[in-house]
């Protein structure tokens, strides 16, 4: 069942009056339940596709399908409303709100979908269970450590039951030991609860993981976007 | 520093706003009580344009005066209704003269004005009494100047209507102090029969109405004139405010200093809380980066800002009434005095707290906070989503 559709996708930016070509025409299907990983060289365009996929950044040319809905065609409530309700984000840099606790940045993308407090409040609390963090829920961000700031970003992306997770570098800030307790946790949920997983990374042990590996080259798609 | 300068600006503005209420009340009182102007004159239609030339021709008869006073008096708002002569002339102690202004006053009805003004700026000696027809309240620097003290004795002069001499024995009741030093070396209150055996006349130029609150004045002279017209007494009735020129030219000034400063702390509110606002927009970019990926519209974004600016408004704004409270106790406790421009002596330094004007200044702080913080909210929610999440 396609969760994302890619047609003829292009995306060029402008550096005074050299023009970048990021994406040069990527087609590509991903399906619900699918843990797909993006990989490739620096430059590849491999932020710049999943920026596209999770409906943050507009492509130049060509067709982009989530849920079947054509993102160009949304305005723009319309896609901040799609990406609250069907897409997790999970940052490189975590990207928690300092000010604010583990709780309550788990308790965020539910608050602006405008949940109650009491239901948002809960579903953070189970989701903050699940990344095993039950005791760190009043801790800010910097009282935690990197692998417990990655897991409250997971925590967060989980909350609103997306149907897509996207992760750009999601190990690439932390430890071996850490990295490798991040990705049975990200793989665990695909598998548990079905949540479609897209990511970029250079790390072999979350490639060794992956049911598919789309190759990105000069902001194309090598080998149809299945290696596996 | 942006809720010091909404504290500074908002406790700058509401104490000068304390020190013009107090003030203002204090000029109110002072025309209405100390003058003895009332809150209502009525004069014959013509008196004000014509009345030095032909007084004789403008005052109100004994008999005008009567159906007046008991028109006027039968307002539920009108405590009391009295005729009041002015007379000029010279007075003398037998060695040296000068000219004098006398306002010719009905004794009991003058203290019914007095009120408690009367212990503001207390006669020395006697006062005014039906008893005593030629006794007078002389301003303190005219008797110093004659060298009269009360008890002591002197003639004043004068033009009757019919512009013969006349000439009158007075003797000092008592000395008070206007107020003012330009009329202190001038003034005299005189008993109303008294100032019109000078002017050998029965008749006088005005009625004065004492009402029981100021606020009503307008609507009581637009009653009365209805009233006196229907009943086929061409007059004109003229407000506390509008004869009391003093009143209207200093607050025409505090007015004006009062724009002065308020708009200079308009101009440091909006500036602070938009240079706070714009660095604000500018440290959390990534987390309004991070806010619009997860979710958060555009004009969530922009209330989030505009709220943050209400805020520190309210803040500072709060802070600001602590300030005032300290400053306002401050004042109290030292008391201190000045003297003013033209005044006679010190006056008191007094600033009310005034909390209806406090509760206005605040609301208009955080709306100008608010609307202040407008525009770098926008500019937070227009940045592009990816160039956000990418600020350093």
């Amino acid at each position: 069942m396609k969760l994302i559709e890619m047609e003829e996708i292009k995306k060029d930016y402008f550096l005074g009056e050299t023009v970048v070509h990021a994406l040069r025409g990527v087609d590509l299907t991903i399906d619900r339940r699918e843990f797909v990983a993006i990989w490739g060289p620096s430059g590849s365009g491999k932020t710049t596709l999943l920026n596209i996929v999770g409906a943050i950044d507009e492509a130049s040319s060509g067709q982009l399908f989530i849920e079947g809905q054509e993102i160009k065609k949304l305005s723009d409530d319309r896609r901040t409303e799609l990406r609250n309700r069907a897409i997790g984000f999970i940052f490189q840099g975590f990207n928690l709100i300092p000010v604010l606790s583990a709780l309550e940045n788990v308790m965020l993308p539910l608050e602006i979908m405008g949940t109650s407090f009491s239901d948002a409040r809960e579903a953070a609390l189970r989701r903050l269970d699940e990344v095993e963090l039950s005791d760190f829920v009043r801790h800010q961000p910097d009282k935690l450590s990197g692998g417990q700031r990655q897991r409250v970003a997971i925590a967060r992306a989980l909350v609103t039951n997306p149907s897509l997770i996207i992760a750009d570098e999601p190990t690439a800030n932390l430890d071996s030991d850490t990295s490798r307790k991040i990705i049975g946790l990200m793989r665990d949920l695909n598998e548990k609860e079905g949540t479609t997983f897209i990511f970029s990374t250079h790390d072999q042990r979350l490639l060794d993981k992956v049911n598919r590996l789309v190759r990105l080259e000069d902001g194309r798609i090598l080998n149809g976007g299945n290696e596996r | 520093m942006t809720l010091i300068a909404i504290a500074m600006g908002f406790a700058a503005v509401s104490i000068f706003q304390g020190y013009i209420h107090n003030t203002y009340k204090g000029l109110r009182n002072s025309a209405v009580r100390g003058e003895g102007l009332g809150h209502l004159t009525i004069y014959k239609q013509g008196w004000l344009e014509k009345g030095k030339i032909d007084p004789d021709k403008y005052m109100f008869s004994q008999e005008e005066l009567k159906r007046i006073s008991n028109l006027v008096e039968e307002d539920e708002d009108v405590i009391l209704a009295t005729p009041q002569i002015n007379i000029s002339g010279l007075v003398s102690n037998g060695r040296t003269s000068t000219i004098f202004l006398a306002n010719g006053v009905i004794p009991r009805d003058d203290k019914t004005i007095k009120g408690t003004w009367a212990a503001f700026r207390p006669v020395k000696g006697e006062g005014l009494s039906e008893k005593k027809p030629y006794g007078v309240e002389m301003g303190e620097d005219l008797a110093s100047h004659l060298d009269l003290k009360p008890g002591g004795y002197g003639v004043v002069m004068a033009t009757t209507l019919d512009g013969q001499m006349n000439a009158l024995d007075i003797e000092v009741a008592g000395t008070y102090d206007t107020g003012s030093s330009a009329t202190n070396d001038k003034y005299i209150r005189v008993p109303f029969t008294f100032a019109q055996s000078l002017y050998d006349t029965e008749k006088a130029d005005r009625v004065v109405v004492l009402l029981n609150d100021w606020k009503k004045t307008e609507a009581t002279r637009e009653r009365l004139e209805n009233t006196l017209s229907g009943a086929g007494i061409a007059c004109e009735i003229k407000t506390w405010n509008e004869l009391s020129l003093f009143y209207l030219k200093v607050r025409g000034m505090f007015d004006m200093i009062f724009m002065f400063i308020f708009s200079i702390v308009f101009i440091i509110v909006i500036m602070s809380v938009v240079n706070t606002m714009g660095m604000a927009v500018l440290e959390r970019t990534k987390e309004i980066g991070t806010l619009r990926a997860l979710g958060l519209k555009r004009r969530g974004v922009s209330l989030l800002f505009a709220v943050e600016g209400a805020m520190l408004g309210f803040l500072g704004t709060v802070f600001g009434i602590v300030l005032n409270v300290v400053v306002w106790a401050v004042i109290r406790s030292v008391e201190p005095s000045y003297i003013p421009p033209g005044s006679s002596s010190p006056v008191p330094l007094i600033v009310n707290l005034v909390p209806q004007s406090m509760l206005f200044l605040m609301l208009f702080l955080i709306l100008l906070s608010l609307m202040a913080a407008i525009l770098p909210a926008r500019r937070a929610a227009r940045q592009n989503v990816v160039d956000a999440l990418g600020h350093v």
